[in-house]
């Protein structure tokens, strides 16, 4: 593995852009050094540090799941100023990449069970290297049904196309539910936010772990509609998000209460965040 | 270990030698601010102060440090990592910030991750700490754990005891030290020396103004993260200079930036960053979940008396008093832990 003690980064190649939406590419990225690909180790729902050189570094998740080659994907959200730089790069462009870091998903746990998946907007990104984890012609034994439930703002915003459209519903035991905010021509899906889509589509707490992930707004309103749909706090994933700097658990701001989100989480069940101030 | 003695008319002589063989770091004054420095000689030292403005910690965690540098002409990307760290003596660092150099320890040479930049320095450091001879209307090391004698992360301490300076030995690093040096570092009977050290520690602990008492803080902040109390009037009165946080020798939290030094060029930098600060904890997408004051003012304290505690089973405070004196709003951390016991203890 390599040394994920430095604050020094790996010189990585971008050799593929995918425009998901009108603010959001995902970057294929890959290591200079062959052996650093090689043993990278990267987990499902880890994340990595991004260099774009002359701006500094951001937090972005691992948006590819390891069983799918030796590459690392990211999609990123035209947000700020190091996103918009990665925005104005190009194929063949050098970044800096440094990681793996954070828990990853509990998916030895997760075995035997079906899956629910929740996104909303961009937070697809983090739960799809899980997603395509459990769908790999590897694992795919080792895990039930898998419903991914995903909702956008709009069908430009929509991320993953035709992963949602073509690549999952593919795969044997598998259910998509999308939604979009507000109606649309061209759009014959669901209409509507997400919480009450849950509702709509009632995932029964049976046998199931749910992992959820979005903005702080559908992360709350939805986990009520999990609760009462009689799932329980252990079978509630979730993966958070905060401003970070280091990613090693030194340079304080990504705290809620004692834990770090950086080496702690990112992700947490349900039942360990309530043992959290809510502070994220 | 053993104990020896330095006569006050040697220091110099011994401060002069140490700069010419080590990277020697000592309090100075500069202009209207006592902090610690590279000094060339004893003539630039200030033997004789209370305690510093700012801690000695930016001698393992520099205010700015260079992490790397970096040439990136958009095809072609090289990374030079700085090399080789220099033999230092921090001499003259007070017990209190010595001991927060202790709590910096687990942070960055963590179980999980280590930080070579911090480490290397600290490996190739000797710390010669200094007891206090006074204590000021702000200290309160002693409701920490610490006293003004404590010899606890030192290497060497020294303890001024009329025209001598007597001189514990504390560690592998510090005895290396004093053998290297005899000359000036003499071995002599001590045992009048240890009894006035003990003297001067009984008499300095009976002068703390200040009355403060961790006991069971932590476990009532356990249970009570929202308190009314981190919104009152005290607590409203922060203009988030973050002042207390770059005083502070147990912050330790920093930032980490680009600086472009020429078309293709540029350093890495880690730099000292404040919770105090709204940015701090900003989101590019705009969310921040430490939003206002309140939020901020109550994570740096809990940070202090209970996250620390809770994840490397410290405190992170050792009452060094900075933010008390500093804090131009007076907010003062030991009324703090007196009214967060009577406030919990009622809600």
């Amino acid at each position: 593995m390599p040394n994920p003690t430095a604050l020094t980064p790996y010189p990585a190649t971008i050799t593929k852009i995918d425009v998901e939406a009108g603010d959001t590419k995902t970057f294929t990225v890959v290591f200079d050094d062959p052996e650093i690909m090689e043993n990278f180790g990267n987990q499902p729902g880890q994340v990595c540090m991004l260099s774009a050189f002359g701006e500094g570094e951001s937090t972005i998740s691992i948006t590819s799941s390891p069983t799918r080659g030796k590459f690392l994907e990211f999609c990123v959200r035209r947000v700020g100023r190091l996103t918009s730089v990665l925005h104005q790069m190009e194929v063949g462009q050098k970044i800096g990449v440094r990681g793996p870091y954070g828990n990853g998903f509990p998916y030895e746990m997760m075995k035997g069970k079906d899956l629910f998946f929740i996104g909303g907007g961009s937070a697809l990104a983090p739960i799809r290297s899980l997603i395509d984890f459990v769908l790999s012609d590897q694992y795919r034994k080792d895990y039930g049904k898998v419903e991914i439930l995903y909702g956008a703002r709009s069908m430009d915003d929509v991320l993953f196309k035709s992963d949602l459209a073509e690549r999952w519903p593919a795969i044997a035991n598998t259910g998509i539910y999308t939604t979009i905010d507000r109606a649309e021509e061209g759009w014959n899906g669901h209409v509507g936010f997400v919480p009450p889509f849950i509702e709509e589509v009632a995932p029964t707490p049976e046998n199931k772990i749910a992992i959820i992930a979005g903005p702080p707004i559908l992360i709350k309103l939805g986990l009520a509609v999990m609760e009462k749909l009689g799932f329980k706090d252990e079978q509630i994933i979730t993966t958070l998000e905060m401003r970070m700097k280091c990613c090693l658990g030194k340079c304080g701001r990504c705290n809620v209460g004692s834990k770090f989100i950086c080496v702690d989480g990112p992700v947490f069940s349900l039942a360990q965040l309530k043992q959290m101030p809510p502070e994220y | 270990m053993e104990s020896r003695v330095v006569n006050k008319g040697q220091i110099s002589e011994l401060l002069d030698k140490l700069a010419k063989d080590y990277n020697l770091i000592a309090p100075i004054k500069e202009e209207t601010m006592t902090l610690f420095r590279r000094v060339s000689g004893a003539q630039d030292v200030l033997l004789d102060y209370n305690n510093s403005d700012i801690s000695p910690k930016g001698c393992f965690l520099p205010q700015n440090e260079k992490t790397f540098s970096y040439m990136y002409t958009g095809d072609t990307l090289e990374i030079n990592k700085p090399v080789g760290t220099q033999k230092t003596v921090l001499f003259g660092a007070r017990p209190c910030d010595i001991k927060a150099i202790l709590t910096f320890d687990p942070v960055f040479d963590g179980v999980k991750f280590g930080d070579e930049y911090y480490s290397s320095k600290r490996e190739s450091t000797v710390i010669i700490g200094l007891s206090c001879a006074k204590v000021l209307s702000t200290c309160f090391c002693y409701a920490m754990g610490g006293g003004p004698c404590d010899t606890t992360g030192s290497d060497l301490l020294l303890t001024e005891i009329g025209d001598k300076y007597y001189v514990e030995v504390i560690t592998e690093k510090g005895q290396a030290l004093v053998d290297a040096y005899s000359q000036i570092i003499a071995k002599q009977d001590t045992a009048q020396l240890a009894k006035d050290k003990d003297e001067l520690a009984k008499k300095l602990s009976g002068e703390f103004v200040r009355k403060v008492d961790l006991t069971g803080v932590k476990e009532l902040m356990d249970n009570n993260f929202e308190l009314p109390y981190w919104a009152g009037d005290d607590q409203k009165k922060c203009i988030g200079c973050g002042t207390c946080t770059y005083v502070c020798p147990t912050c330790h939290c920093f930032d980490i930036f680009d600086y472009t030094t020429g078309d293709f060029t540029g350093d890495r930098l880690r730099c000292w960053d404040s919770c105090m600060f709204p940015e701090y904890t900003l989101e590019a997408g705009g969310h921040n979940p430490r939003p206002s004051r309140k939020e901020r003012i109550r994570n740096r304290f809990m940070h202090k008396i209970k996250y620390h505690l809770d994840r490397y089973n410290m405190v992170g405070c050792v009452g060094c008093g900075r933010c008390v004196n500093k804090c131009p709003v007076n907010i003062d951390i030991t009324k703090i832990i007196n009214d967060l016991k009577e406030v919990a203890q009622n809600a």
